[in-house]
């Protein structure tokens, strides 16, 4: 069964090629947001299993809102590194962090585990 | 000049205009009362009777600043010594006196320089960050997941990998683009070898403003003052296009008695305020370093105009 995926991302082309990239490896991306409280609405509404969180969204820090997306994986993702945000990372509650430049199934399936 | 007593005994012409009080009218008073302010006149008197009674002269021979007072009330800095001779066996204190004031406020005005400066170097630093990060940073992952899809797509569909790569070849000019605009608006290359015209004239080309240039210096400048004039004409304009109404500017030029004045004019809505993210105050600290001086006439409706100017050795 594909895994369903919320992009919450502040940048309209990153989701368009994002959601064509995860998409043409099986994902299925059920929504779009692209604010923290737009992804906050959009996660409780479509229940999606994986939400992929931009650490800097206009409204808020991704590692606040990680907390209020309910019970699912979420993902990090930045256009910068991740090597500054670890402690971050780490006490987010978000499963880990993938580089924009790097999302794919082969990065984002060692973080999400079992199906 | 003061007595054992702590009276005044005599002032010069210099004391009395420092002070706002003739001589006549000190002689005789305590001095303490006269030129010392309320809160340091119990230290002035214990200070006296310290001394006469044989202690140590802590300020004897020495500048010191201290706060003096004027017959009106106002405070005075100044700078101090006080040299202690015998008169016929008894004590005679006088004191040299130097009013500092002008000083003090240079070395405000030096360190709220210096402060704004550094404000407008990091202000410039976060926003080139945010303009790397929101530009070519997007564009360039962008393209690396193009041209990933690319890749897994070149066996079983070529087709779709050749419009992908048509794709990623866009996006990459696009980058690169961005990138030179931002090199740009960090030094122009050409600043540095041609000078001001060439300069000028291509800010002048990227901005959707139709502008007319006079009395550009034709010898080069100082690679500091030609830099400096190029942000101030280059950030007005910005301004212009960004914030007036209008799309006419003028930019002079005058270059003589070793400053290169600068002058950049529009008639459009006007109101620009120094402090409202127009880049103002950073060229204000930044004209300030060369010693040079820039002011910013703007009132509502009347358009604006930001006059600069900089000293420079001819």
């Amino acid at each position: 069964m594909a895994r369903t995926v919320l992009i919450v991302d502040d940048h309209a082309g990153f989701r368009r090629q994002a959601k064509r990239a995860l998409e043409a490896e099986g994902y299925r991306v059920i929504g779009e947001a692209p604010s923290g409280a737009a992804g906050i609405e959009a996660a409780a509404r479509l229940a999606p299993e994986v939400v992929l969180l931009d650490v800097h969204l206009p409204d808020a820090s991704g590692f606040d809102i990680v907390s209020r997306l309910g019970s699912r994986a979420v993902v990090l993702i930045s256009t910068r590194g991740g090597q500054e945000y670890a402690e971050l990372i780490g006490s987010s509650g978000a499963r880990g962090f993938v580089p924009k430049d790097q999302l794919c199934r082969a990065t984002l399936e060692p973080l999400l585990g079992e199906a | 000049m003061m007595d054992q007593r702590g009276s005044i005994i005599g002032m010069n012409p210099a004391a009395e205009r420092t002070f706002g009080i003739a001589e006549a009218d000190a002689r005789g008073r305590e001095m303490a009362e006269v030129m010392v302010p309320p809160t340091l006149r119990e230290a002035h008197r214990h200070g006296l009777a310290r001394l006469l009674a044989g202690g140590e002269p802590q300020i004897l021979d020495r500048r010191v600043e201290v706060t003096a007072q004027r017959a009106d009330g106002t405070l005075v800095p100044v700078e101090l010594t006080i040299t202690r001779v015998e008169n016929g066996g008894e004590p005679l204190f006088i004191g040299y006196l130097r009013d500092i004031g002008d000083r003090i406020e240079t070395e405000e005005q030096l360190r709220r320089s210096r402060l704004q400066l550094l404000r407008a170097t990091d202000e410039a630093r976060r926003r080139l960050e945010r303009d790397l990060h929101d530009g070519a940073q997007q564009r360039l992952v962008g393209l690396a997941l193009t041209l990933r899809l690319a890749r897994a797509q070149v066996d079983q569909d070529p087709a779709a990998a050749v419009e992908l790569l048509d794709e990623a070849s866009e996006d990459l000019a696009s980058a690169t683009e961005e990138l030179r605009d931002l090199a740009r608006g960090l030094h122009p290359a050409v600043l540095t070898d041609g000078g001001l015209g060439p300069a000028l004239r291509g800010l002048i080309a990227r901005l959707p403003l139709d502008v007319r240039v006079d009395g550009v210096p034709e010898d080069r400048l100082a690679i500091d003052v030609e830099s400096t004039a190029y942000y101030v004409v280059a950030e007005a304009l910005t301004n212009v296009a960004r914030y007036a109404g209008t799309q006419r500017a003028q930019v002079a030029f005058a270059h003589a008695d070793g400053r290169l004045a600068i002058e950049v004019r529009d008639h459009g809505r006007g109101g620009a305020d120094l402090d409202g993210g127009t880049g103002l105050r950073g060229l204000e600290a930044r004209v300030a370093v060369h010693e040079g001086s820039l002011s910013v006439t703007s009132l509502a409706g009347e358009g604006t105009t930001v006059r600069a100017e900089v000293p420079c050795a001819s």
